[in-house]
């Protein structure tokens, strides 16, 4: 049977020493700053109430980990037996993967740098340029693992085939081993039923367990509801927290705002051609300027792109990335632009629009699959980015029905799927706040979409709604009406994308749904009164 | 994924940087360059801690490479020394060097080894706990040629120590620290030991087989330390308030529980002094004619010798018999039927008034926790079990009582140490398996076998060299500035004695000198050695002050530092990885080093220095051939001055009188000498085999781990519960200061106490502060510190890789401060912040925590370092820099506590 690796870790054994920490930083080479072996120490309660616990993280090599589909390199993949690996030499450092994973596993080093300044000899000698720019993880000392299998030795048992942190770990606390051996260490150790799995609830199914009980000291709890509260979650010092991520920045923003509206735009445009609102020269300056706004943010998301030599790599995996297919959808439109330009037919036109609909489909999948963000992956964000891409589309046609000579006849087109649409984008948001902190959405990030919230509601939501039914109903001759709803409409879009991407992006952060029973007050292990040991 | 296969080789050698090792390591060598460490394993069968070192091992080969090692030898320019004045140092030569000191050392001798104080003109100050002889190569050996230096100037001893572990746990059970039996061990209290950071790598493998096993550990502490967070509970106390804990834990056992249903009454009636008649003026009644402490044997109702057949010993009741006292000074009263007791009922009447009411008022711990506490620890104390060990059956006792540092130190930590060991004797749980364990000796000899100096006194009880207190033995005269023997007779003279004095006195006299004592001196030369005492001082900001009095300082030195700024010599030595040096290792010793193993281990030269170094050994052979006494020198080496003795009845690999060896000479024949002595001549290596093999090993019977047997061979009692050694020793030193004149070392002499009574020791620190003439109610914080395992003992705050993997632990960015108490200040996370004592301040950024009592706060290791580079632009704060070193604040062993009364505020200066 293939092997299934992968770690068990004893919360009521490690001490949270970082040895494990710093065994893999020279068994791994990694960095300054770089930790794929991380001990966090985390506190649970409040005084005199308190729990602390020493965390183990890193790469939990899950058996289905989201960064693997997302990657639109093929770099990181999984091996049959479990680990995820990644290819230095195919990533384009394009960040998915570490915004997919949500136990903050992932880094990005963008330049050589050394704990002086200036590298010592042995650093000189450890360095990786091969790892400068792409994504870094725990890699389960693949190359020792490997090595070990070769010589005929068992991962887990053999030091020289198991990993430098469960090898350096002083307590005994971690444990490196296959699965699908029954009669392994680790099978045996997570048999128990003490053993969880972190976020399991997000499907990962992750390799690494976490033993959190004994019987007879300190058997474990479930977590309780004040064990880490608002106040906890607040604050940014708490380990648990996850920070801003720093993979996606306002370049990826812009791909999201100029690309989505654009896509938009030929969709709206398109249809307000069909049903007789817009000549076709009108159309084709539309899908000109929306083709120009497109490229503008993929030019910005290619300068995110930290291997930018490579961005071809971006075609390799359509299989699975939603970032691949965009990337085909895009190889779609420009040609079908172009050709529509020089033949414009109504053929092409719907080649055009539908190329559109699949790119802005596509971004729409792109963000939910990063499940390490959790106020990205929320159920309705795939809705929110159609439909607010569409209302901006619909906005950018009233803008130009109003600005563009011969083009007026498009306002009534844009006004009424504006009106809809904006109606649909106010309940969208209204459902995803509110389902906020339900779907995982921690206070950092819901407070700053609640501080967009009211100002997202004038200038996205009513705005829009008011202008395009004034237009419709009382103001037929005034399309500057209609502009300025579609300039709300714009605005808003773009508002809550770039906010949702550059500022609510915080990552997963660790949660522990069991723990040792232990700590002070409420929350010490049981009296024992000399029960046998 | 690079495949790119390098060709390297893996070098054995040893971390010691911390006393709770060694850690066995292997250093990958690529062309010549130290790449990596990584745990030699090959030991894993043998080592307590699995071959697996701690975190601080792994920043070795960046202190190797550190761009801010001192690069050459180095003089200074500027004659002025302070924080203040650049020292001007310009690189010299070695030969330059070495004889600048050679000559110093020359016209020294020439002087006279002492000045006219009767102070030896030489000091040498080295880190603390020992660990800087396991990298100073044959140095011991010039101290050992060249006759009385003082080494007794203090980098932090006594303050930072288990002192009164020290002192105290090697009267009563030859422990100079101690551990609990952890793979048999049940049941601990724990009053702020963090061995779960201080332990090391041993210590924190034991500790999590014996949770996994079953251990439930109470922690009883102001912070929620590493190891509190490891145990089953945490009881946070208030700071300095251990002994009223336990003191009502005894309460809880003895009185409420009863002794006679609870404790082993075999073993305190045969095994401990509890029998033992005290008369009427506290000490022991004696038979007269042989002047053998008396027991009252229920059996047929008299006093017999404790050594006599004794059928049934009395540990309560009053008895009425006639013998003599033996008071201090050779007083003699002389009883015809007087009415006695037996110690233990001393004890009982000693105790009675230590409710867990009273205490929950002293230490704020709810009454029913410490009554909990007590009912669980007799619980698990398995009174009459035993348990085979290699063939012998002995008692199981598997519970533990352990003490951290500044329990068991300072003011009260007599008292800590006093009411720890009673706990264990109540119930036999001393020197058994499963219970508090001994770990090694500094204080008596040999100092390689903690049983063998377990021999009677004549009294029945372990024989102590104690410092002569009587009229006609008493060491008036100070040997060193610290006056160890003058001062504390537990210090006693072992070679460990001056370190374990009073070692800040010297610091304190210098600014101001105390009546009717020699005039305080400054060394002629002092030399430190891995150590940083203006860092790690108490009230390091003025130990600095001190340190730039000082005429001529040789320092070794590895970066620039807050001490090495006060040279006059900078000699960089080479470093863990660039030196040589062999080792002894297994048997039994600090933390939890209990090896079933005993042998030698090699640290090598893994590559060679990066800069202009010499080695340990040849410095110390160089300034030894320089300075005229290199005969005298090699004579020390065979002796043993460098680990091992080279000439026995067996084997002689001696050096000749006045060759100069060279390193790789000297530790061939010491390793010849090594391994011929542990293989009885079997299985002779020189050093080139230890260079590949890493170490050396015997078998060391698990039975030694254990000193009870030892003592019950011998017919030795332990000394508990009454103190009557401790009550001469006290009364005959008071006479004897007073007869000098010394009167300011009456308050440590309240210590002298037989049953040593309660105060309310956090009382001392806010006095204090009146004494400094300010309010206390402007200080209404208890400031601490803790250990940090990455850092501790490592003189690694220059490494930026142990600052990143630190930080992953609260508290090394900062002041951990309780999250609700900074809330009311208007606190908030990471708020730079200032501490403010009566005497000093220190800044940070606050660290928000929930586990921390409100009235206290907590800096974790020893920073604000404004010379180490790197670690001097971290700003991190001290305790060091907030206390003050106090004759009020030291108590009778000559220690104090990391303890004072803070106000905090942000810090409007950043």
């Amino acid at each position: 049977m293939t092997s299934r690796f992968g770690m068990v870790i004893d919360l009521n054994s490690c001490v949270g020493c970082q040895t494990c920490t710093i065994a893999c930083k020279h068994a791994n080479d990694t960095p300054p700053g770089v930790q794929w072996r991380k001990v966090i120490d985390v506190e649970l309660g409040q005084f005199p109430n308190v729990e602390r616990l020493f965390l183990v993280t890193g790469c939990q090599h899950c058996a289905e980990p989201p960064c693997v589909p997302v990657c639109p390199t093929g770099a990181t993949r999984q091996r049959a037996d479990g680990l995820v690996t990644m290819n230095y030499d195919t990533c384009i450092g394009c960040g998915y993967c570490a915004v997919a994973c949500p136990y903050q596993a992932r880094t990005i080093v963008h330049e050589q740098n050394f704990y002086y300044g200036l590298p010592t000899v042995q650093e000189v000698k450890t360095a990786h340029h091969d790892r400068i720019g792409v994504a870094n993880k725990c890699t389960f000392c693949i190359d020792r693992v490997d090595d070990g299998l070769a010589q005929g030795l068992t991962p887990g048992v053999d030091p020289d085939a198991t990993p430098a942190c469960a090898n350096s770990c002083i307590a005994t606390a971690i444990h490196f081993g296959d699965f699908n051996d029954p009669d392994s260490a680790v099978s045996q150790l997570a048999a128990g039923g003490r053993a969880f799995q972190m976020h399991e609830e997000l499907g990962t199914d992750p390799q690494v367990k976490y033993l959190y009980g004994l019987d007879n000291s300190t058997p474990g709890r479930a977590a309780l509801a004040d064990d880490v509260d608002e106040a906890a979650l607040q604050d940014p010092g708490n380990p648990l927290v996850g920070q801003m991520q720093t993979f996606w920045d306002w370049r990826a923003a812009m791909n999201f705002t100029l690309g989505g509206m654009s896509a938009g735009l030929v969709i709206l445009a398109w249809l307000a051609h069909v049903t007789g609102g817009l000549d076709q020269d009108s159309l084709g300056i539309f899908n000109v300027i929306a083709g120009l706004g497109m490229a503008v943010g993929l030019f910005c998301v290619f300068l995110e792109i930290a291997r930018k030599a490579r961005f071809l790599h971006v075609l390799i995996r359509p299989q699975t990335s939603w970032m691949t297919r965009e990337t085909y959808a895009v190889a779609l439109f420009y040609p079908a632009l172009l050709a529509d330009l020089i033949w414009p037919s109504e053929g092409l036109h719907l080649v055009l629009a539908v190329s559109a609909a699949a790119f802005l489909y596509c971004q729409a999948r792109i963000l939910p699959a990063a499940k390490g963000i959790p106020a990205w992956r929320a159920p309705l964000m795939p809705w929110m980015l159609l439909a607010t891409g569409l209302l901006e589309g619909a906005g950018l046609l009233a803008i130009a029905a109003d600005v563009l000579p011969g083009a007026e006849g498009a306002a009534v087109m844009a006004a009424g799927a504006g009106g809809v649409l904006a109606v649909l984008n106010a309940i969208l948001w209204r459902n995803y706040i509110g389902a906020a902190k339900a779907n995982g959405i921690g206070p950092l990030a819901r407070a700053v979409l609640s501080n967009l919230t009211p100002g997202l509601r004038i200038v996205g939501h009513a705005l829009p709604l008011l202008g395009f039914a004034l237009f419709l109903s009382l103001f037929p001759e005034q399309p500057f009406v209609a502009a300025i709803a579609g300039l709300g409409a714009v605005s808003g879009g773009a508002w809550w994308k770039f906010t949702l991407i550059t500022k609510a992006s915080h990552q997963q952060g660790f949660a522990l749904p069991k723990v040792p029973q232990r700590g002070s007050g409420t929350r010490a292990a049981p009296a024992r009164m000399g029960t046998a040991v | 994924m690079s495949t790119e296969k390098r060709e390297t080789k893996k070098v054995p050698t040893y971390c010691f940087q911390c006393v709770s090792g060694p850690d066995l390591i292997k250093v990958e060598v690529e062309d010549g360059i130290a790449t990596r460490i990584e745990p030699n394993l090959n030991i894993c069968g043998q080592h307590p801690g699995k071959g697996t070192p701690c975190v601080k091992a792994y920043g070795l080969v960046q202190k190797t490479y550190n761009p801010n090692r001192v690069a050459q030898p180095m003089k200074r320019t500027n004659p002025k020394k302070g924080r203040h004045e650049d020292p001007g140092f310009v690189p010299i030569s070695w030969d330059e060097a070495l004889d600048t000191v050679a000559d110093k050392l020359k016209k020294i001798r020439e002087m006279g080894l002492k000045d006219n104080s009767g102070y030896p003109r030489l000091a040498v100050s080295f880190g603390g706990g020992g660990t800087p002889t396991r990298f100073m190569g044959s140095f011991p050996a010039l101290l050992a040629a060249w006759g009385p230096a003082d080494l007794g100037f203090g980098a932090g001893q006594g303050v930072k120590c288990y002192h009164s572990e020290h002192l105290y746990g090697e009267l009563w059970q030859r422990a100079f620290t101690l551990a609990v039996d952890s793979p048999y061990c049940e049941y601990v209290i724990n009053c702020g030991n963090n061995v779960d950071a201080s332990g090391g790598a041993t210590g924190v493998r034991r500790g999590a087989e014996a949770r996994r096993r079953g251990l439930k550990r109470v922690m009883v502490e102001p912070h929620l330390s590493v190891t509190g967070a490891m145990s089953a509970e945490w009881v946070p106390i208030k700071p300095k308030t251990d002994a009223a804990f336990l003191y009502a834990v005894i309460h809880r056992i003895i009185q409420e529980r009863g002794w006679a249903e609870v404790c082993d009454v075999r073993f305190l009636k045969e095994d401990t002094t509890s029998p033992y008649l005290v008369g009427p003026n506290g000490y022991y009644l004696r038979e007269p004619e042989t002047e053998k402490p008396l027991i009252w044997d229920l059996a047929d109702g008299r006093a017999k010798p404790f050594d006599a057949n004794i059928e049934d010993a009395a540990l309560d009741g009053r008895y009425t018999v006639t013998g003599l006292e033996l008071g201090a000074d050779d007083e003699v009263w002389r009883h015809e039927s007087v009415e006695v007791k037996p110690a233990f009922q001393m004890l009982l009447d000693h105790m009675a008034a230590y409710t867990p009411e009273w205490a929950e008022g002293e230490c704020d711990v709810p009454a029913e926790t410490i009554r909990r506490v007590g009912d669980e620890f007799v619980a698990h104390a398995r009174v009459g079990e035993t348990i085979e060990i290699e063939g012998e059956t002995l008692p199981l006792r598997p519970v533990g009582v352990m003490l951290g540092k500044s329990v068991n130190n300072g003011p009260g930590g007599y008292h800590a140490v006093w009411a720890r060991t009673l706990l264990s004797v109540l119930v036999g749980a001393i020197e058994v398996p499963g219970a508090n364990l001994g770990t090694k000796v500094r204080l008596n000899r040999p100092a390689n076998n903690k049983h063998l100096s377990a021999v009677s006194s004549r009294d029945g009880i372990m024989d102590f060299p104690f410092n002569d207190t009587s009229k006609d033995g008493w060491a008036s005269q100070p040997s060193i500035r610290n006056g160890y023997n003058t001062l504390v007779p537990l210090s006693s003279s072992s070679p460990w004695a001056p370190a374990l004095g009073p070692a800040h006195l010297p610091w304190l006299f210098q600014k101001e000198a105390p009546d009717n004592w020699p005039r305080p001196t400054l060394p002629d030369m002092w030399i430190c050695y891995r150590t940083n005492p203006a860092i790690s001082s108490w009230n390091a900001p003025e130990v600095a002050e001190r340190i730039a009095e000082f005429p001529f300082t040789v320092a070794f030195a590895y970066t620039k530092d807050e001490t090495n700024h006060m040279a006059d010599i900078i000699l960089p030595e080479a470093t863990d990885l660039e030196s040589l040096q062999l080792s002894r290792i297994g048997g039994t010793g600090s933390g939890e080093q209990f090896w079933k193993h005993q042998g030698w281990m090699i640290r090598q030269p893994v590559v060679e220095p990066t800069v202009d170094a010499m080695d340990m050994t040849d410095i110390a052979t160089e300034l030894c051939q320089r300075a005229g006494f290199l005969g005298a020198y090699n004579m020390a080496i065979n002796k043993g001055a460098a680990g091992m003795k080279l000439v026995s009845d067996t084997f002689d690999y001696g050096l000749e009188g006045d060759v100069a060896y060279d390193r790789d000479e000297i530790w061939d024949r010491v390793a010849k000498a090594a391994s011929h002595d542990l293989s009885d001549g079997e299985d002779i290596h020189g050093i080139d085999w230890f260079k590949e093999h890493g170490y050396m090993l015997r078998d060391f019977a698990q039975r030694e781990w254990y000193l009870y047997p030892y003592l019950k061979e011998r017919g030795i009692r332990f000394e508990l519960p009454y103190q009557e050694r401790i009550k001469r020793h006290g009364i005959q030193l008071a006479n004897r200061l007073h007869e000098v004149g010394v009167e300011w070392w009456d308050k440590q002499l309240k210590d002298y106490d037989p049953l040593p009574k309660y105060e309310s020791f956090p009382d001392i620190w806010t006095d204090f502060v009146r004494e400094k003439g300010q309010d206390p109610d402007d200080f209404p914080f208890w400031a601490l510190t803790a250990r940090s395992m990455q850092y501790a003992w490592g003189a690694n705050v220059g490494l930026p890789l142990i600052y990143e993997v630190a930080e992953n632990v609260a508290g090394h960015s900062g002041i951990i401060l309780n999250k609700g108490a900074a809330e009311r200040l208007g606190i908030a996370q990471n708020d730079p912040v200032v501490i403010t004592s009566a005497t000093g301040v220190t800044r940070g950024r606050a660290v928000l925590r929930h586990g921390i009592r409100p009235d206290t706060v907590l800096m974790i290791g020893q920073f604000d370092h404004w010379a180490t580079p790197f670690a001097k632009d971290l700003n991190l704060p001290s305790l060091n820099s907030v206390t003050d070193i106090s004759l009020s604040l030291t108590d009778g062993t000559g220690s104090g506590s990391d303890i004072v009364r803070v106000s905090i505020a942000k810090d409007t200066a950043r």
